[in-house]
């Protein structure tokens, strides 16, 4: 009998497993990211964009305010993303339509902020490739496909958020933590320069900001224990100018809240874009959490300057003052959420501040000529980790919240936020609101072992994505009175928003969804006045422009699953980049 | 399924069954893992490990796929499903995906990919068969 039974089990194990391990050989073959095609280089056939001169430091100055542009990532340098358009307003955002649209060829999330200059649009894609096109038609003028090495160092995915301008040279950071500059009008490299080395966890998503002769840009690695720093390059030549370490070094105020030498690996990367406020020629940037995320054992203090905003002088990188959100975090609250350069009043009197949505739930008022804290308020629905010293600004943190080996508490907001510096929110400056696309989640903080190795990731824990992997994380679209911090109306949105926000003048706001679906809201009301499904989850910048009296939007769409399903997003999307350019009716 | 393909099988199914037949069939070295598995607290730390160092971005604690990462409690194993075979993938990484190669960055080397091995194997849904 036990014979017999040896005998049939052993001829289904003949059998069947050989079509299992086909199978299997299949899979092992298939690499589980598909790299586009590497190499492209492709010059324009002759020079486009002529019908204008070079970038001005007028012109950048004056952000988004002639309708036929769209130089700086966030619109202007307040990073309003607020467009001049009085045609968009909430009945004609209705009749939007497809003008045209362009697939960018890759994977991963599409998480561009267009710039358009001379009729040109240069969009970055993933795996940073870049692509100059016709604003009107989406004709291909010219293309490059960064050579990216295989082994990045990429905690999250391959974003690019867009490309820089200035004179006649387009820029682009890249995942191998380059930056490289190009003729606007051509293609052409003018000059490449190496911020640090991939192979040490380094790697530059965001679209630089340009302040004078300088291209200022910030490098990402707070999972794999980098020292963060931002750095100014000279446009014309690529020779840098300065380098700001967002970690103190060895006797220099600061360090002490570092135990030990953890400061050298500390992370505090500073992967987002900065804002530049011109009346007191001052930089403002932001930085990331510190390393390794979700154990701080090695680390004990404050952890300068993580998940700070640091106030720097453009010319010389040198600190006039910071303010920390989130001291020794513990969550992965990364402090470099979008900042909003905004004059307000407070009690009465008008004051020259920076709001910012930030990562760890609340949103902050602070004097931006001192740094002073003014105040903080809840942005979301749920908010439990601290509550905020209504004085200093400082969080008192709920003893629950800590990251343990076996914690059951949900703690809220996620790591991924509330908001996030990987998309943007808008400011309307007539209505006074800010709108911010979230994250509503909450989860268990695993803490582990930290162990760190150069180019490695050096995490410490785990958040355990309870409510993503439920059904129940959310998405929340709100309009923030930013002189009381109330929040005005809310969208809601059955899967977190993860995609960036333009603002008009007509009292339109757009943004996207995961569910591929580009959204158009009434500023004033939030009553959503136009929707259209794109197909691919939403991770970009939206745009506005106006060509030859002709009024465009321009939204990408296309996300990377895997964080999608971190977040708890839909299952019924599929990756890959496409821009969609929609117009109002002629 | 060709004809060379169907006499290996039933070479391959004789072969099966001879062992089957054998009064005392020569146990295999158990692999480090295995051993581990047997150890609370071997697999205590290989779960400190898998949460200090594989799940934030990458894999769930609880299962699942994510997009480009795969679920390492599902019994699907993309790159060999053996002891050693999931060492390997842990120890090397696996070419052109986000896994990174392990070997010399864990505290105890070798031993503690070994208990990642066993952490896994004692929450794999193939443990609870």
């Amino acid at each position: 009998m036990i014979r017999s039974l040896c005998i049939t089990l052993a001829l289904c194990l003949a059998f069947v497993p050989a079509r299992a391990r086909a199978e299997q050989d299949e899979g092992e073959l298939a690499a589980e990211i598909a790299l586009p095609d590497q190499g492209h280089h492709w010059l324009a056939e002759k020079p486009v964009g002529t019908s204008v001169g070079p970038v001005s430091q007028e012109m950048l100055d004056r952000g988004a305010s002639d309708p036929s542009r769209w130089l700086l990532y966030g619109g202007n340098y307040r990073n309003f993303r607020h467009s001049p358009i009085a045609a968009l307003t909430p009945a004609s955002a209705a009749k939007l339509e497809v003008a045209w649209a362009f697939p960018s060829g890759t994977t991963g999330q599409f998480e561009v902020s267009p710039v358009v200059y001379g009729g040109v649009m240069y969009v970055t894609s993933s795996y940073n490739r870049i692509f100059a096109l016709d604003a009107k038609t989406g004709a291909l003028l010219w293309r490059y496909d960064h050579p990216n090495p295989k082994n990045l160092r990429l905690c999250c995915g391959p974003p690019n958020r867009g490309a820089a301008i200035a004179g006649d040279l387009v820029l682009m950071a890249t995942l191998d933590a380059h930056l490289l500059a190009f003729d606007r009008k051509t293609g052409e490299i003018k000059w490449s320069v190496e911020l640090a080395s991939y192979k040490e966890g380094f790697s530059a998503t965001s679209a630089p900001l340009v302040v004078g002769d300088l291209a200022i840009i910030g490098i990402a690695g707070g999972e794999y224990g980098v020292r963060g720093f931002f750095d100014a390059y000279d446009v014309k030549t690529g020779a840098r100018a300065w380098r700001h370490y967002t970690i103190p070094g060895e006797g220099e105020p600061g360090v002490e809240t570092w135990a030990g030498d953890s400061w050298k690996r500390g992370g505090a990367p500073a992967w987002t874009q900065g804002a530049y406020d011109a009346e007191s020629d001052t930089l403002f940037w932001a930085t990331g959490n510190p390393s390794p995320d979700w154990n701080g054992d090695d680390r004990a203090g404050d952890n300068l300057y993580s998940d700070s905003l640091l106030a720097v002088d453009p010319k010389t990188g040198k600190l006039k003052w910071y303010f920390q959100f989130t001291p020794h975090d513990l969550w992965d609250y990364d402090g470099n959420t979008q900042l909003f350069l905004v004059d307000t009043v407070v009690a009465g009197k008008p004051v020259k501040a920076i709001a910012q949505a930030n990562r760890n739930g609340y949103f902050y008022l602070l004097d931006r000529t001192t740094g002073k804290f003014l105040r903080a308020t809840k942005y979301l629905e749920q908010v439990n980790w601290a509550t905020i010293d209504p004085v200093t600004g400082r969080p008192n943190v709920d003893p629950k919240a800590l990251p343990g080996e076996d914690t059951t508490e949900r703690i809220c907001p996620s790591n991924l936020g509330g908001m996030n510096g990987a998309w943007t929110g808008a400011y309307n400056p007539e209505l006074g609101l800010a709108f911010i696309p979230a994250v509503e989640a909450c989860q268990i903080f695993a803490k582990g072992i930290a162990v760190y190795s150069k180019g490695m990731p050096y995490l410490g824990g785990l958040p355990d994505t309870l409510d993503a992997n439920e059904g129940k994380s959310y998405g929340t679209f709100s309009a923030i009175d930013v002189a009381t911090g109330a929040v005005r109306w809310v969208y809601k949105d059955r899967f977190p928003l993860g995609g960036g926000t333009l603002s008009t003048a007509g009292g339109v706001v757009f943004t996207g969804n995961l569910t591929g679906d580009a959204l158009a809201f009434d500023s004033k009301t939030g009553k959503e006045v136009w929707r259209f499904r794109m197909g691919g989850g939403v991770r970009s910048q939206p745009i506005a422009y106006q060509l030859d009296g002709r009024t465009y939007v321009a939204i990408a769409s296309g996300s990377f699953s895997a964080l999608d399903a971190f977040m708890g997003g839909p299952k019924n999307t599929t990756e890959g980049g496409t821009l969609f350019v929609f117009a109002l009716p002629k | 399924m060709s004809r060379l393909a169907v006499l290996l099988a039933a070479g391959a199914a004789l072969a099966v069954a001879a062992n089957c037949a054998k009064p005392e069939p020569a146990a295999p070295k158990p692999s480090p893992a295995a051993v581990f598995a047997g150890d609370p607290a071997a697999v205590k730390r290989g779960k400190s490990l898998f949460i200090g160092m594989c799940g934030a971005y990458c894999h769930s604690l609880r299962g699942g796929a994510r997009g480009d990462i795969p679920d390492l409690f599902d019994c699907a194993w993309k790159n060999g499903g053996s002891d050693e075979e999931i060492f390997r993938s842990i120890s090397q990484g696996v070419p052109g995906t986000r896994m990174d190669p392990f070997s010399g960055v864990l505290p105890d080397g070798d031993t503690d990919i070994w208990k990642l091995v066993a952490f896994l194997r004692a929450n794999s849904s193939c443990a609870k068969l």
